[in-house]
């Protein structure tokens, strides 16, 4: 009865903090330790000896909810999302090689395959990135491979289980194996407490560019107002190379001193901001919430010394007149454009932003040079005489069918094409840039030509090298009533006033994926 | 494989690629994040990573792989996880339109 009574005390109890939106310390001692044993000192059983992402947290406590009916407002998971990856975090050089899989770029192919421990094991179903993103003891790494097995019985007859002896080898190798590369504590964790900064110190106006694949250059300014407690309100004030203005306001979180998450309206669509923020930089991506697959590249400095972070486009050919305009801050003097190209006139200029019309001598040595703008220097531009090479980017991406009545969105192709061209040497190849193409899709085998996936599986855009796949569901159409599926020949097709350079990608139309946490 | 007789088409395409000596190719394949390179059979790419060798339409047997949770990081498993995944929808070949994704929003 004491009992009973006790447990109707701590449900009215918790209830009550609920009302009173529970610190996470609160709602460990209360909801947490429910299942996971209290060690004192503010520590759990499992909870206290993993450390994460932001996104790593979410999707834990997430599993928590969804498989043990852990009640959580969404006011209280994220209060311990926050606490816990300020407390257990990842240090930035930690992810800095794994940062792809955060910020949803999902066709970036991983080297971590390379590494048999994790691609014969973690990555035949998840990304690499996702396990590399955590630093667990020995015990814990072991207490993942058992909770696999109890969840996923499966795993244990899939190729490369069935064929060797696999729980043997994931506890006895594996688990040392993890321990050891991605441990609870390391020196740059440990390090990283110590230096990281406070997030006011990140309040400031920051002067960013950006590719947004299938839409061209981006470029403006982020202003960041520190609010209280690691947020910011922001406001974005920018444009496309076009002309269109990319513009809106939104809220940002800091998590763990760099960990950097803002929701941003432009246009009525909502932009997530995923940035790691060091030494005065931010670096990452800005995406569509609802279309990840939609977004640019995002890279900014703090309106502090004068730096140049971008000439758009990035690129002059030799012989030509071509505007360019210079972004960055503390812009003040004339553009050093280097040997042979001259600035004929400033068309317009401010400490942010200058725009430029040059003249490029038809002898102008050909590569990459830097450039400058008085004190303001740290980009390049490329001089090039001719297009040697295009490359689709990315040379291979998975899209998928979606819609037609369904609750899951297709997921576009997108791609960019790359032109390279050859140095002053003959023989040392160089990087241009983006360069405006012609795109279009072919089968890329005979099997493909067979079951005609370019008809089936979906349109490419001629312009813009966005790809929209075909409608979700069995196709009457096709031999089996088969899906939408494709395997696609990804064309892009340059011309350089009559000699054509084309480059060439693959795609993977697939079909959809329903689990989508933020970390594939 | 000298007991065994392929019957048909992805049989046929298996014992060929033995034939060309195309097994390690497999082996060596990779995936892009977040799609699983576990391939027997696989959700985007079939073992040679094309999409001929998939099970077609998906929709056909859907629940006969997601019951046994085979890809659980790309397909909800019925088994532990999302038990009610597939609640009104218990034929997939003709209720897919019913199928929502899982995983929350970081509200």
């Amino acid at each position: 009865m004491g009992g009973l009574l006790g447990l109707s005390l701590l449900l009215q109890h918790g209830t009550t903090l609920a009302a009173e939106s529970a610190s996470a310390e609160e709602l460990l001692a209360t909801r947490c330790v429910a299942c996971h044993q209290a060690e004192g000192n503010d520590k759990y059983s499992r909870i206290s000896h993993q450390r994460k992402t932001p996104e790593g947290w979410l999707m834990t406590i997430a599993r928590m909810q969804t498989a043990h009916d852990v009640p959580l407002t969404d006011e209280e998971r994220r209060t311990l999302v926050k606490y816990l990856a300020d407390k257990q975090g990842m240090a930035p050089s930690e992810t800095a090689d794994y940062r792809y899989a955060l910020e949803r770029r999902l066709n970036q192919q991983e080297t971590l395959m390379e590494d048999p421990q994790l691609g014969e094991m973690c990555v035949r179903c998840h990304s690499g990135g996702r396990i590399a993103m955590q630093g667990r003891t020995e015990q814990e790494w072991h207490h993942l491979v058992n909770f696999h097995l109890g969840h996923w019985p499966a795993l244990e007859y899939q190729a490369l289980s069935r064929d060797r002896d696999w729980l043997n080898i994931a506890l006895n190798e594996t688990v040392p194996h993890l321990a050891k590369r991605f441990p609870l504590e390391s020196e740059a964790w440990f390090k990283w407490m110590e230096q990281r900064p406070s997030a006011e110190s990140l309040a400031s106006r920051w002067v960013f560019r950006g590719h947004y694949t299938g839409k061209g250059e981006v470029a403006g300014s982020m202003t960041a107002k520190y609010v209280g407690d690691d947020r910011f309100e922001l406001e974005l004030d920018g444009r496309y190379a076009n002309g269109e203005l990319f513009t809106g306001s939104g809220t940002a979180l800091l998590h763990n001193g760099h960990e950097w998450r803002a929701n941003v309206d432009i246009d009525g669509t909502i932009l997530r901001q995923v940035f790691s923020v060091v030494d005065n930089e931010m670096n990452g991506r800005m995406f569509e919430r609802e279309h990840d697959e939609r977004g640019l590249d995002f890279h900014a400095v703090a309106e502090a010394a004068p730096t140049l972070l971008a000439v758009q486009p990035g690129y002059v050919k030799v012989g030509q007149e071509q505007e360019l305009t210079l972004i960055g801050s503390g812009l003040n003097g004339t553009p050093q454009l280097g040997e042979g190209i001259e600035v004929l006139k400033v068309l317009d200029s401010s400490a942010n932003r200058m725009q430029v019309q040059v003249r490029v001598a038809a002898d102008a040595p050909v590569g990459v040079r830097e450039v400058a703008v008085g004190q303001a220097n740290g980009t390049t531009l490329a001089v090039y005489r001719q297009i040697s090479e295009v490359r689709v980017v990315p040379d291979y991406a998975v899209a998928r069918i979606g819609g037609n009545g369904s609750p899951t969105e297709k997921v576009e192709g997108r791609f960019d094409a790359e032109a390279w061209g050859i140095g002053e040497d003959g023989k040392t190849p160089y990087r241009i840039g983006f360069v405006p193409a012609t795109w279009s899709v072919e089968p890329f085998d005979d099997e493909a030509d067979r079951l005609e996936d370019v008809k089936f599986a979906g349109v490419m855009d001629r312009e813009t090298g966005v790809f929209i796949p075909g409608d979700a569901g069995p196709n009457p159409e096709r031999p089996m009533m088969a899906n939408n599926v494709g395997n696609l020949k990804v064309l892009a097709t340059v011309d350089q006033g009559g000699q054509v350079v084309t480059g060439e990608g693959q795609m993977i139309v697939g079909v959809q994926r329903w689990v989508i946490p933020p970390i594939p | 494989m000298k007991h065994l007789k392929a019957i048909n088409n992805k049989a046929h395409t298996l014992e060929q690629a033995v034939a060309q000596d195309r097994v390690e190719e497999v082996l060596a394949m990779n995936a892009t994040v977040g799609c699983t390179s576990t391939v027997d059979p696989g959700w985007e790419t079939d073992v040679f990573g094309g999409v001929t060798g998939l099970c077609q339409p998906m929709e056909a047997d859907l629940y006969g792989c997601a019951d046994p949770c085979w890809w659980p990081a790309q397909v909800p498993d019925l088994m532990s996880t999302h038990p009610d995944w597939n609640k009104g929808a218990s034929d997939s070949s003709q209720d897919w339109r019913k199928l929502d994704t899982v995983f929350p929003s970081d509200k």
